[in-house]
C-alpha cells in the first residue's frame, strides 16, 4: 500500500520533472533573444546573453606598466613573485596568493594586469533595441552648408495598422467559405460530392509558390496588384484547402441525431448550419482561426508578391525585413522586433483560448 | 449561444473596421501651373533635355516610380529618398520607390508581366545586361548628349553601363573596395608604419605576429552568401598579379578559374589566410566568423587583430563609439607588382530606364548629376561616381577620402562575381571558396568545379 503510493509519488515526480526539462530546454533560445533584446548592440557582439546571470570572472586590480617595471617580454620575466614567458603571461599566471597576472595586449603596447577572481555579472540592460523598433529608425545627415540633420525613419504603427488590415479578413473570409463547405461535404448529398472532396484534400500538397506568377498576372489583368483585395483573396484561396478539411473533419463527427431532429422540425440546412452547427463547432473554428491568423501575420513572401514593396502598405514582416538594413547590420534589432511582432499573435492566442473550453463544454453538455 | 454572437458581431465590426482602414488611400497632390522661366536649382541640368523643361515645370504633378534592391524605408531607402528632395520641389514630379529586398527575384517577374517600373537601380551590372540584351532598356545615348555624360563622368565609369557597344544605363553611386581598415589609436601608439608594397604588408604582418598578435580580421560567412568577401579578395589579387586585359577576360568567362592566373591570385591571399599566426581565431575560424562582426576584435583595448580588409560600407558595422580618424582609418591596399599599377576594385549601382516618358527622362538626367546621391554623400555610406562630385558635397571625410583614393587609382574595375553569370558570380564562386577555405577541397579541385558550373 505505501510503496504503492510512494510509487505514484515518483511517477508524478519523473513527468513533472521530464515535463518542466522539457519546457526549459524548450524556452532557452526565446529566453535568450529576449534577454538580448535588451541589451546594446555592441555587448551583444562581445559577450553572451548568459552573462546575465552571476559567474565568476578575473577583474583587474591594479595595472603595472612592463616598461617601468624593466620587463623585456623577449626574455623570461619576473614580477610579484611569479616567472614566465610572453605567452605565458598572456595565458595568465596564477601567484599563490590566488591573483593571477594576465599580459594584455601585444609586446609593444601591452600592459600587466593584476586580477582577482570574483563574482560578476553584466546588467547593462537598454530600452534602445524597442525604442529603435517602435519608434523608428534615425539616420543622421550633414548637409554641405555643415549642418547636422536627423531624419528619423519609419515606426511600427503603419505596419502594424496593415498587418491587421491584412491578417483579419484573411482569417475570417476563409473560415466563412471553408466552415459552408465543410457543411455541405458533411451533411448534404450531391453529385461529385466524393471526386470534389479527395480534389480538396489533393490541394493540400500543392506548394503555394506555383501559383504566384500565374495569379499575378490575373491580378495585372484585373489591375489588382498592389490592393488589400488582392491579398485577402490570395490568402483566402491558400488557406482554404486546409480550412475545409479541418473543419469537415469535425463537423462530420457531430451527433447525426441532433441534425436529423432539428429536420424533423422543419429546418432547412441554412437554418441548421446557423443555429447548430456554427455554435457546435466553436472550438473548431476558433483552432482554425488562430492556426490562419498565424500564418497570414507571418507571411512574407505573397503580402510582398501581391501588396508589392511599397511602403504604404508595408506589414510588420516587411518591417523586420527592412529593419535590418541593406547588408544586415542592425541585425540586434530583430530580437526586440521579433517580441514586439509576437506580441499580438499571443494576445489573439489568449484570447481565444477562452473559447476553446467554452466551446468544448457548449458541444458536450447541452448537445 | 449569447457568447458566439458576440464573438461573430466583434468579428464582422473588425472586418469592416479594416475594410474601411484598408480605402483610406493617400489624396490626390495639387497641381501648380507651369512657368516660362526656369527658376534656380541645386543641381547642375543639361542644355535642352527633359530636365529643364521639367523645371519649367511642365512634367508637374506626374509620378516617376524606381524599383531597387533596397527596401523604401531601410538606411538606403532613407537616404535614396533625401537623394530625390531636390528632384521632386524643382520639377514637382513624385519618386515613387517601390523596391526592396527581393528585387533580383521579382524584377523579371514584373518586367516578364509587362508591368516594368519606369527607373531599375542595378545592384548587379550582370543582371543589367541581361535587360539590355533583350531589349527591355531604353539606351541613355538616345536622350542624354554625349558631351553631358563625359562632362559629368570619368570614361572608365562609363564602361560599366556599355554593354555590347551600348551605353544603356548611367553609373549612379559606388563603394571602394580595395581599402584595408586600422585601429588608428593604438596603431599610432604602436609606431607601425602603413605598408606601400605588398613585401611592407607581409612584413607588417609577420612584425605583429612577432609581436605577439594576429594582424587580420577576417570572416566570410554571411548566410546564403558567404564566401563572398573571399572573392572580393581573389579579384583584387587578380588586378593585382595580372594583366586588366586577363582580369576582364576572366569576368567574361575566356579565361578559366583553373588557368595559372585566377590560381596565383588566390595563392596570394592564402599565405595569409592559411598562416594561423596572421589571421584571429586561426584559419578554421574563417568560415564561421560573421564578416559584419570580423573586425570587432580590432576595436577591442588593446586590438586583438590590426588589419581587416573590406568595402568603405563595412564603417556600418563598427561599434557604435568608434570615431573615424581616431579610433581607425583606412588604408589602400598595396599593389603586389608594379607592372600592374595601382588598380582598384569597385561595386556600385547603375540606374536605366525601362519606360520612356519625359518625366522619366528627365529624372534619368537627374542620376547623372552628384546630388542625385546626396542622401548617401550626407548620410554616408557610398560614394558618387561623377566626376564633378565636389568635397562640399560630401558630409564625412572618409567617404571623400576614399573617393580620392579610387581618383587617384591607375585602373579601376567592377567586382568581378557581380558581373559574372549568377549560377558563378552568386553561386559556384562563393560556394568553392568557401569550401577551400574551410580545407574541404583542394583549390585545383574548387576551381574545375567553378568551370563546370559556368553556363554555356
Amino acid at each position: 500500500m505505501k510503496s504503492g503510493k510512494r510509487q505514484k509519488q515518483l511517477g508524478s515526480l519523473f513527468v513533472n520533472g521530464s515535463l518542466f526539462l522539457l519546457t526549459l530546454v524548450w524556452t532557452i533560445p526565446t529566453m535568450g533573444i529576449f534577454v538580448s533584446s535588451f541589451r546594446a548592440r555592441d555587448d551583444i557582439a562581445n559577450s553572451g546573453w548568459w552573462k546575465v546571470l552571476p559567474y565568476r570572472d578575473w577583474q583587474p586590480v591594479r595595472e603595472i606598466d612592463p616598461r617601468e617595471a624593466g620587463l623585456n617580454p623577449d626574455e623570461i620575466m619576473e614580477i610579484e613573485g611569479v616567472a614566465g614567458t610572453f605567452d605565458e603571461f598572456r595565458a595568465g599566471i596564477e601567484t599563490p596568493d590566488g591573483e593571477r597576472i594576465t599580459w594584455i595586449g601585444n609586446k609593444r603596447i601591452g600592459r600587466l594586469e593584476v586580477q582577482e577572481r570574483v563574482w560578476t555579472v553584466d546588467w547593462n540592460f537598454t530600452l534602445d533595441n524597442y525604442k529603435q523598433v517602435l519608434g523608428g529608425q534615425s539616420f543622421t545627415f550633414t548637409r554641405p552648408d555643415g549642418t547636422v540633420q536627423v531624419v528619423p525613419g519609419d515606426n511600427m504603427s503603419g505596419a502594424f495598422l496593415n498587418s491587421l488590415s491584412v491578417a483579419v479578413p484573411s482569417t475570417v473570409i476563409p473560415i466563412l467559405i471553408a466552415a459552408f463547405a465543410a457543411y455541405a461535404f458533411a451533411w448534404m448529398k450531391f453529385p461529385g460530392r466524393r471526386g470534389m472532396f479527395i480534389m480538396i484534400v489533393a490541394l493540400l500538397v500543392v506548394p503555394l509558390q506555383i501559383a504566384l506568377v500565374p495569379i499575378l498576372r490575373d491580378y495585372k489583368a484585373l489591375n489588382l496588384n498592389g490592393t488589400f483585395l488582392a491579398i485577402w483573396l490570395a490568402h483566402t484561396g491558400f488557406g482554404l484547402a486546409l480550412a475545409t478539411y479541418l473543419l469537415y473533419n469535425y463537423i462530420s463527427t457531430l451527433p447525426r441525431d441532433i441534425l436529423e431532429s432539428a429536420f424533423i422540425d422543419g429546418a432547412s440546412h441554412f437554418t441548421v448550419f446557423t443555429q447548430l452547427i456554427l455554435p457546435l463547432s466553436v472550438p473548431a473554428l476558433a483552432s482554425f482561426a488562430i492556426f490562419q491568423f498565424l500564418w497570414v501575420w507571418n507571411d512574407y513572401l505573397v503580402a510582398l508578391i501581391f501588396l508589392g514593396g511599397n511602403p504604404e502598405f508595408e506589414l510588420v514582416t516587411q518591417r523586420m525585413a527592412a529593419i535590418v538594413g541593406s547588408r544586415g547590420s542592425e541585425w540586434h534589432l530583430l530580437t526586440a522586433g521579433a517580441f514586439v511582432s509576437m506580441a499580438l499573435p499571443l494576445l489573439v492566442f489568449f484570447s481565444m483560448q477562452r473559447y476553446f473550453v467554452r466551446g468544448l463544454l457548449a458541444g458536450s453538455v447541452k448537445g | 449561444m449569447k457568447t458566439t454572437r458576440t464573438i461573430w458581431s466583434i468579428a464582422t465590426m473588425i472586418l469592416i473596421a479594416s475594410v474601411v482602414l484598408a480605402a483610406c488611400g493617400p489624396a490626390a497632390t495639387p497641381t501648380a501651373a507651369p512657368t516660362e522661366e526656369m527658376p534656380e536649382v541645386g543641381f547642375a541640368v543639361m542644355p535642352g533635355g527633359a530636365l529643364e523643361r521639367a523645371i519649367k515645370g511642365e512634367f508637374t504633378g506626374t509620378t516617376v516610380t524606381v524599383d531597387g534592391a533596397f527596401e523604401g524605408n531601410d538606411a538606403d531607402g532613407v537616404k535614396f529618398a533625401e537623394s530625390m528632395k531636390a528632384f521632386e520641389e524643382a520639377t514637382g514630379i513624385t519618386v515613387n520607390y517601390i523596391g526592396n529586398k527581393e528585387f533580383e527575384g521579382s524584377i523579371a517577374i514584373r518586367v516578364g508581366a509587362g508591368d516594368a517600373p519606369d527607373i531599375v537601380d542595378f545592384p548587379q551590372p550582370g543582371l543589367f545586361a541581361g535587360f539590355v540584351r533583350s531589349g527591355n532598356i531604353v539606351p541613355v545615348t538616345e536622350f542624354i548628349s554625349d558631351a553631358w555624360l563625359s562632362q559629368q563622368y570619368n570614361p572608365g565609369w562609363r564602361e560599366f553601363n556599355t554593354v555590347d557597344g551600348v551605353e544603356a544605363g548611367v553609373m549612379h553611386r559606388y563603394s571602394g573596395k580595395s581599402l584595408v581598415w586600422y585601429p588608428k589609436a593604438a596603431w599610432d601608439e604602436a609606431g607601425y608604419q602603413i605598408p606601400e608594397t605588398w613585401d611592407d604588408l607581409l612584413a607588417l604582418t609577420q612584425q605583429i605576429a612577432d609581436d605577439g598578435d594576429t594582424a587580420w580580421c577576417i570572416g566570410i560567412e554571411s548566410g546564403a552568401a558567404t564566401g563572398w568577401p573571399a572573392t572580393d579578395w581573389t579579384e583584387d589579387m587578380m588586378l593585382r598579379t595580372t594583366s586588366l586585359e586577363n582580369y576582364d577576360a576572366w569576368v567574361a568567362g575566356e579565361l578559366p578559374f583553373n588557368s595559372p592566373e585566377v590560381k596565383k591570385a588566390i595563392e596570394t591571399w592564402s599565405e595569409i589566410w592559411f598562416n594561423d599566426a596572421y589571421v584571429y581565431g586561426g584559419r578554421s575560424s574563417i568560415v564561421s566568423t560573421f564578416f559584419g562582426d570580423s573586425p570587432g576584435p580590432m576595436f577591442d583595448n588593446p586590438p586583438k587583430c590590426w588589419l581587416h580588409r573590406q568595402a568603405n560600407f563595412i564603417t556600418s558595422f563598427f561599434p557604435e563609439t568608434a570615431k573615424y580618424g581616431v579610433d581607425y582609418d583606412f588604408f589602400y591596399l598595396p599593389p603586389v607588382d608594379p607592372a600592374y599599377g595601382k588598380p582598384f576594385l569597385v561595386a556600385g549601382d547603375l540606374i536605366a530606364m525601362f519606360n520612356d516618358r519625359p518625366e522619366v527622362r528627365a529624372l534619368m538626367e537627374y542620376f547623372t548629376t552628384p546630388q542625385s546621391v546626396s542622401g548617401w554623400l550626407e548620410g554616408g555610406g557610398a560614394i558618387a561616381a561623377h566626376q564633378t562630385a565636389t568635397r562640399d558635397l560630401y558630409g564625412s571625410d572618409l567617404d571623400w577620402g576614399v573617393s580620392q583614393l579610387v581618383a587617384g587609382a591607375t585602373s579601376f574595375r567592377f567586382d568581378g562575381s557581380d558581373l559574372m553569370p549568377g549560377e558563378v558570380g552568386a553561386g559556384s564562386f562563393w560556394e568553392q571558396i568557401t569550401s577551400y577555405v574551410a580545407g574541404s577541397v583542394e583549390l585545383d579541385a574548387a576551381l574545375q568545379e567553378i568551370d563546370a558550373t559556368w553556363p554555356k
